[in-house]
C-alpha cells in the first residue's frame, strides 16, 4: 500500500474507534504494511506517528485500566480543528494579514500559510466581510507575477525562502553561496539557520556563520545557491541560544549596526513634516517639536548610514549634530552638484 | 534553489513534498466538499490550488482510503456528477485537523507585521488550534520568523479591522504627501494590502467618488462612523489597482558599483547596462520624480537620476536646494 494511503486509513480508523487500538489489531489490519521482522515494523509505526502528527493528527498510546485496554487513540477533540473563539475584528486581522502574505509570493512557510487559510474558513464561521475583503487583498497586494504561482513555487525566490523555512524549523545545517555587497565578494559558507525577517519589503536570513564564527544577517537576494543538509532529516543540527533576539536584530535600523562607537546625532525636520519622515527614523529615536519643525536625536553606531537616510528625505531634512558628519554630507552633496552641472 | 544537490535527491525530495502536500490537501478537501454539498468541481479545485485534472486524482486516490475491515462501506466516497463533487461516506473526515505549527505561526507571523491590538488575542487563539503536544514547536517558531513591523499605531489597526468586519464607515485624518498637508477624508474601507514593503487601505473616498489607495502610516487617526456600505460589486472589484498602470518613460538612473549590487536585489527595478567596473544603469517603470530623487539620493552620492529630462532635472534641483541647506 502507498504511505499516504496508508497514513489516511490508519487515521480512519483510529478515529473511528470508541476503544483503544492495540499493536497487535493494527499489525493484523495492516499485514502488508507492518509485516517483516516486529522492530523493522514498530519503527515504520512510529514514523507514520510522526508523519501523521505533521499533518496535524495526533496518534497518542493510552495505557490500559480496568476498563480499558491498552492502546492507540487519536481523540477527536485533539484531532478536529476547533472554532476559533475570535471577534469579527480580530478575524478580519487573520484574514487580511495571511492574504497578504501569501500574495507576496514569498512568505516563510507560504505552503503552509495557504493551508491555514484555508482551515481559517473553517474555523471561524461566518466570516463574510472579512473573507471577501481578504481576496481582494490578495488581488491587490499581488504583482503581475504573484498571480500565477502557487505558495512557495514562485520562482526562484519563493523556493529559496521556502527551503530555508524548512531548514529553520527541523534545524538543520545550510551551505550556501553568498554574494556579498560591501567587500563584492564571493564566499562559501557553512550557516546555522536561526530565522527570517522582513525589512523594507526584503528578506534577510541571521544564521550562525561558521565561517565567521558569529551571527550574521544575510540578504536572501544575494544567496546563490543553497543547499539544506540533508542527512537525518529528523535530528536537529544545532540548537538556537535561548531568547535569540531576532526582533531586535529585525527592527535596527540601518545606522544601529555595529560599525563604530555610538554617537549622538541631531537632525531637523522642516515643515511640512510627514507622519512617515517622523516615524522613519524608529522607535528608539527621541523627536521634539520646534514650532511645526521637529528635531530628531538619535544615537548611531553607523552615522553614514544615517546620513544617507537624511539625505533620502531630501532638502527638508537637514543634519545638525555631529558636526563631522554634517561635514560629510555637504561634501556629498557638493559632489553631486559638481556631476550635475 | 538547493542548486548543489543531486539531481535524484532534489527529485526524491520533491516527490516526498508533493504526497506529504496532497495529504494535507485531501485532508481539506474531504471535509470541505462534505460542507458545501454538490460544489462545483472547478470551484473546489480553485479552493485547493490545484487544476481541476490533479482534482480528479485526488479523488481517485480518495476512493482507496478506507479503514478496516475495508468493506465497502469502510471506503471513502467521493463522486462527480454532472460537474459537481459530492460525498457519500466521509469516514470521519467531517472537519480539517489542527493547525500544524508551522501552518499557525506563518499566520500568526503574518498577523504581527499587520498588527493592532487584536495581535495577541488572534495568536493566543491560534496556539490554541495547535495540538498540545506541538504548541511548545508553535511558540518557537513563531520567534523565527518577523515578517516586519506594524505599520500604523495600533487604535487606528484595530479601527480599520472592525471597519472591514463591519463594513463600516471610516472618517480619516490624512497626511497627503504631494500637498504636504492633512486633510479629512470618508472612505468606505474595501480593504488592506501590501505592496513594496508598504501597507495600502483601499476604499471608497466619498468626497472623491472614486476608490483611492490611502497608505497606513500617513494615517494620524482613523474613527468608525455609524454608516454601513454594500460591498463593493464584481465590476468594481475587476477594475480595482493599488496603483494606476505605470504612465510615461520609465526612469533611469545610473548607480555606482557598490549602490549598484543593493539596489539590484530590489523588487521593481530592472538592469539597463552594465559598466565593466560593476555599476550599473537601472530603470525603474511607474516611478515619480519625486521617488526616484529620494531613491536615488538614499545611495548618498553614489547614485544619480539620469533621465528623461524631467526627472534628471528634478534630481539636480533638490541636491541644489540640499547643498544651499548646509
Amino acid at each position: 500500500m502507498q504511505k499516504a494511503e496508508r497514513l489516511l486509513d490508519l487515521a480512519a480508523f483510529l478515529l473511528r474507534a470508541s476503544e483503544p487500538i492495540s499493536w497487535r489489531e493494527i499489525q493484523e489490519q495492516f499485514p502488508d504494511d507492518y509485516g517483516g521482522s516486529e522492530e523493522a515494523a514498530i519503527r515504520k509505526f512510529e514514523r507514520d506517528k510522526a508523519e501523521l502528527l505533521d499533518l496535524g493528527i495526533p496518534v497518542r498510546w493510552e495505557a490500559g485500566d480496568e476498563d480499558r485496554s491498552a492502546g492507540y487513540v487519536i481523540d477527536r477533540d485533539e484531532f478536529y480543528l476547533p472554532n476559533l473563539d475570535l471577534a469579527p475584528e480580530d478575524l478580519a486581522l487573520l484574514y487580511l494579514a495571511g492574504s497578504a502574505a501569501l500574495a507576496q509570493g514569498s512568505f516563510p512557510y507560504a505552503r503552509d500559510l495557504a493551508h491555514a487559510m484555508n482551515k481559517l474558513s473553517f474555523a471561524a464561521r461566518p466570516a463574510g466581510a472579512s473573507e471577501t475583503a481578504a481576496l481582494f487583498t490578495r488581488r491587490l497586494s499581488c504583482g503581475e507575477e504573484g498571480e500565477r504561482a502557487r505558495p512557495g513555487d514562485g520562482g526562484v525566490g519563493a523556493r529559496l525562502i521556502e527551503d530555508l523555512s524548512a531548514a529553520i524549523a527541523a534545524k538543520k545545517r545550510v551551505h550556501m553561496v553568498y554574494d556579498g555587497a560591501e567587500r563584492g565578494a564571493r564566499t562559501v559558507r557553512d550557516v546555522d539557520p536561526y530565522g527570517l525577517y522582513q525589512s523594507g519589503g526584503a528578506w534577510f536570513l541571521v544564521a550562525f556563520c561558521h565561517l565567521r564564527d558569529d551571527v550574521r544577517t544575510f540578504h536572501l537576494g544575494r544567496i546563490a545557491e543553497l543547499e539544506v543538509n540533508p542527512a537525518a532529516p529528523r535530528t536537529a543540527d544545532f540548537e538556537v541560544p535561548a531568547g535569540f533576539p531576532l526582533r531586535e536584530l529585525a527592527t535596527r535600523e540601518p545606522w544601529e549596526y555595529a560599525v563604530h562607537a555610538p554617537l549622538s546625532c541631531t537632525v531637523r525636520l522642516e515643515p511640512p513634516v510627514s507622519p512617515e519622515a517622523r516615524a522613519s527614523f524608529g522607535r528608539r529615536a527621541r523627536a521634539r517639536e520646534d514650532g511645526a519643525a521637529v528635531v530628531i536625536e538619535v544615537e548611531a553606531t553607523h552615522a553614514e548610514a544615517l546620513m544617507k537616510h537624511v539625505l533620502s528625505l531630501g532638502d527638508r531634512a537637514e543634519i545638525l549634530a555631529p558636526r563631522s558628519l554634517r561635514e560629510k554630507a555637504r561634501t556629498v552633496l557638493a559632489g553631486l552638484a559638481r556631476r550635475c552641472s | 534553489m538547493t542548486a548543489r544537490a543531486k539531481p535524484s535527491s532534489r527529485a526524491r525530495a520533491s516527490v516526498k513534498a508533493d504526497a506529504r502536500d496532497r495529504l494535507r490537501r485531501v485532508l481539506f478537501l474531504v471535509p470541505y466538499a462534505v460542507r458545501h454539498p454538490g460544489i462545483l468541481a472547478k470551484d473546489l479545485a480553485r479552493k485547493c490550488g490545484v487544476t481541476e485534472k490533479e482534482l480528479a486524482d485526488d479523488l481517485d486516490f480518495l476512493l482507496g482510503v478506507g479503514c478496516p475491515p475495508f468493506a465497502p462501506d469502510d471506503f471513502l466516497d467521493l463522486y462527480v456528477e454532472g460537474g459537481r463533487v459530492h460525498v457519500a461516506l466521509h469516514q470521519s473526515f467531517s472537519r480539517p485537523p489542527r493547525f500544524t505549527e508551522s501552518e499557525a505561526a506563518a499566520l500568526a507571523a503574518a498577523a504581527q507585521a499587520l498588527g493592532g491590538a487584536g495581535t495577541d488575542r488572534a495568536i493566543r487563539a491560534l496556539r490554541e488550534c495547535v495540538p498540545r503536544d506541538r504548541r511548545k514547536s508553535f511558540d518557537e517558531l513563531v520567534g523565527r520568523i518577523y515578517a516586519g513591523s506594524p505599520p500604523a499605531p495600533g487604535s487606528v489597526l484595530d479601527r480599520l479591522h472592525r471597519a472591514i468586519a463591519e463594513r463600516r464607515e471610516v472618517r480619516l485624518r490624512y497626511f497627503t504627501a504631494t500637498r504636504g498637508a492633512e486633510g479629512d477624508r470618508v472612505v468606505r474601507p474595501w480593504t488592506l494590502a501590501q505592496r513594496f514593503g508598504h501597507w495600502y487601505l483601499y476604499g471608497f473616498d466619498l468626497a472623491r467618488d472614486r476608490p483611492l489607495p490611502f497608505r497606513l502610516d500617513r494615517i494620524r487617526e482613523c474613527t468608525l462612523c455609524d454608516a454601513r456600505f454594500e460591498p463593493p460589486s464584481e465590476a468594481e472589484l475587476a477594475g480595482a489597482r493599488l496603483f494606476s498602470d505605470a504612465q510615461g518613460e520609465p526612469i533611469r538612473l545610473r548607480l555606482s558599483p557598490l549602490a549598484a549590487a543593493w539596489a539590484l536585489s530590489r523588487p521593481g527595478l530592472s538592469l539597463v547596462e552594465r559598466a565593466k567596473d560593476g555599476g550599473a544603469v537601472v530603470e525603474v517603470a511607474g516611478a515619480g520624480e519625486e521617488w526616484a530623487t529620494r531613491f536615488a539620493l538614499s545611495f548618498g552620492g553614489d547614485a544619480e537620476v539620469v533621465s528623461p529630462l524631467a526627472a534628471r532635472r528634478h534630481f539636480v534641483e533638490a541636491v541644489k536646494r540640499s547643498v544651499a541647506r548646509y
